[in-house]
């Protein structure tokens, strides 16, 4: 695909040049329907052509593209982003459809692929049955305070490991990305044993601390990599006042990494918004079950009706979803930096 | 506190009191809090576990450890269902990495062109990466079901329907059905990624290659895909440590089954622990997934390195 754009673009431009006005007027009116592309950069690469003019020779000796093959290039390409956005939304859409979903449609031969809105009680239903608010409300209480803690310990570790060379440093670094191998499924038994000791079990903030202590790590090679995007230049000004590093750190450094604390912020929080194993080993009265092992409590079990199901996890969905488009440039951007440096 | 007493003291003698960077002890007392909670919920409890994979211990006495050296890994390297479980393991996990990152490439290679939309395009595309394992878990048992699945009435529509419908209860599509759903779980990220990988990519190299008559092909393999191939490996090592501990998608849409077809080590591990209440020999499963998790990540560093060097000479 990659390879396509120039001789399609070569082939636009010979057409606009060779026809009578009226039809290159269609013709600029035409891409906004089939690839939309920016306007603007299409006369940006104009002007940028007659400056050079080698280089329009050599677009000329590849020109001649038959207008058809360009048309059906395009179309791929626009089946092809609709059929990826198509997979991608589809399952979270059923989710939405089952849930707005009467008896009737739901068993019938034929599927109903649209929601039906008249059924929209079922989340109101759900919502006033107190087990759904209670499960969404700890696994809030659970993911702020995972947030919380992992941002609060994170930014003085990547502070540490950006700023200062130490003994222990590369040993240290070396840890952090262990930690991203280890199951926990294996860490659930000695985290039990360990949480049974200090009376944490069937509480939520046991989870937190469990929770904080697998996310920690990737929150603080996030804020690492961001606070080596900042000129040390600027905390020199704040040593020549004499300014502890503590104070450089939360004066200079944070508000300038504030992106990337958001970053490592909705990574936490959706770690623990989402975390099962840990819960539904640890947690034992349904008081304090979070949404995720509630939720989960539905598979297999047929006493529940599929539409109060598929609301109450579609619930649990939205906001994670929302969230996270919300903040995705900043998520995209840590994680990026996350991953290539780390 | 500290900024009320530095404003008072004289400048000179703040400057010379500390050296610039503080004292020798500051990054410690930055790092310590973190260190401690890492060692205390991470390194201790791993030491507890290797441990446990050398001793017989059960679930229902875990204080009660009888020393057995390596008396669990005989035993799980000699059990046939293992060996199946490591099979199945490299199986999953290969086909996570290739899918992930294949699909994650192609989707990335599509959105890396300027049309109108592309911004909802690309939002849209990385939802599935957000969706909570355990919705993305009940959703796809649910558009598995055997007779109001939407799956199978598309599947029997087109004439591809499975006997009985029943695809999670099949030792045969359980497994690539629990992949189809991993790949669609992971291929945001690696789109992701990749798509911003491709940035670097320079433009008028592209441009020229094409100009001067090279193939697609030959362009993206010459030139696109030299620049990101760094990122590609990065991610096909991410992928591979975070498939091998993967648990929650498949625990709750097969339990590893039916008839083990869909056990992994994470599963296994879980199983032995839990259900048959074995904590040694769940440890030294685990220990066993550490351990090629360890060798994935030490070949890795080895070719990365070996790569660097190609490129200096």
């Amino acid at each position: 695909m990659s390879g396509e754009m120039p001789s399609e673009r070569s082939g636009r431009h010979s057409e606009e040049r060779a026809q009578p006005p009226a039809e290159q007027a269609r013709n600029r009116a035409r891409p906004e329907h089939t690839s939309g592309e920016m306007p603007s950069e299409r006369s940006g690469r104009h002007s940028e052509e007659r400056a050079q003019p080698p280089a329009e020779q050599a677009r000329n000796r590849a020109r001649p593209e038959p207008t058809s093959r360009l048309r059906i290039g395009l179309t791929l390409r626009i089946v092809a982003v609709l059929a990826v956005m198509g997979i991608a939304i589809f399952p979270l859409y059923w989710m939405f459809v089952t849930a707005l979903s009467s008896d009737a449609d739901l068993f019938a031969s034929d599927a109903r692929l649209l929601p039906d809105f008249s059924q929209f009680g079922v989340f109101v239903d759900a919502l006033a049955e107190g087990e759904t608010v209670r499960w969404l409300r700890n696994s809030l209480v659970i993911a702020t305070g995972t947030t919380a803690l992992s941002i609060v310990l994170g930014i003085p570790l990547g502070y540490a490991l950006s700023r200062f060379s130490f003994r222990g440093k590369a040993l240290m670094t070396v840890v952090l990305l262990l930690t991203q191998m280890l199951p926990e499924a294996l860490m659930v038994v000695p985290l039990f044993s360990l949480f049974n000791r200090f009376e944490l079990l069937d509480s939520l903030v046991g989870l937190i601390l469990a929770n904080a202590a697998f996310v920690l790590p990737i929150a603080a090679l996030i804020l690492k990599g961001a606070i080596d995007g900042i000129p040390r230049e600027l905390e020199e000004a704040g040593r020549v006042d004499g300014a502890r590093p503590f104070t450089m750190l939360t004066r200079i450094n944070v508000p300038l990494i504030a992106p990337s604390i958001a970053a490592a912020a909705v990574i936490a929080f959706f770690h623990a918004w989402n975390e099962y194993v840990f819960a539904v080993t640890f947690i034992y009265s349904p008081e304090m079950q979070p949404a995720s092992v509630g939720i989960a409590s539905f598979i297999g079990e047929v006493g529940t009706p599929v539409q109060t199901v598929m609301a109450v996890a579609f619930m649990f969905t939205l906001p994670a979803v929302g969230f996270y488009l919300f903040a995705q440039k900043y998520v995209v951007a840590g994680m990026t930096a996350g991953a290539v440096k780390g | 506190m500290t900024v009320i007493e530095q404003t008072r003291a004289p400048r000179s003698e703040a400057r010379r009191r500390r050296s610039p960077l503080g004292s020798r002890w500051t990054p410690y007392l930055f790092l310590a809090p973190a260190a401690l909670f890492i060692a205390l919920f991470q390194a201790v409890p791993l030491a507890q576990e290797i441990f446990l994979s050398f001793t017989h211990t059960s679930l229902l006495n875990p204080t009660s450890n009888t020393w057995v050296g390596l008396e669990n890994y005989a035993h799980i390297f000699s059990d046939d269902e293992f060996h199946r479980t490591l099979t199945i393991t490299l199986v999953y996990v290969v086909v996570c990495v290739v899918g992930s990152v294949g699909a994650g490439l192609g989707v990335a290679l599509i959105l890396n062109r300027s049309f109108r939309g592309r911004g909802i395009a690309r939002a849209l595309v990385t939802v599935p990466w957000a969706a909570p394992g355990i919705a993305v878990a009940l959703i796809a048992t649910w558009m598995l079901n055997p007779q109001y699945g939407i799956v199978n009435r598309f599947l029997n529509a087109v004439g591809l329907g499975v006997p009985g419908g029943a695809i999670l209860d099949s030792s045969t599509y359980a497994l690539p059905a629990i992949l189809v759903t991993t790949t669609w779980q992971l291929f945001p990220l690696t789109s992701v990624v990749l798509l911003s990988a491709l940035q670097a990519v320079p433009k008028d190299l592209t441009e020229a290659a094409t100009m001067d008559g090279a193939g697609r092909w030959w362009t993206f393999q010459a030139v696109t895909w030299q620049v990101i191939k760094p990122t590609v490996g990065l991610l096909a090592l991410l992928m591979t440590i975070w498939s091998l501990r993967r648990f929650e998608l498949i625990w709750l849409m097969t339990k590893g089954g039916p008839v083990g077809s869909t056990e992994t080590l994470v599963i296994d591990l879980y199983a032995q622990a839990f259900d048959s209440k074995q904590l040694g020999t769940a440890a030294a499963i685990g220990m066993v997934g550490v351990v090629i998790s360890l060798i994935v990540i030490a070949g890795s560093r080895f070719v990365a390195r070996a790569a660097e060097k190609e490129n200096i000479r």
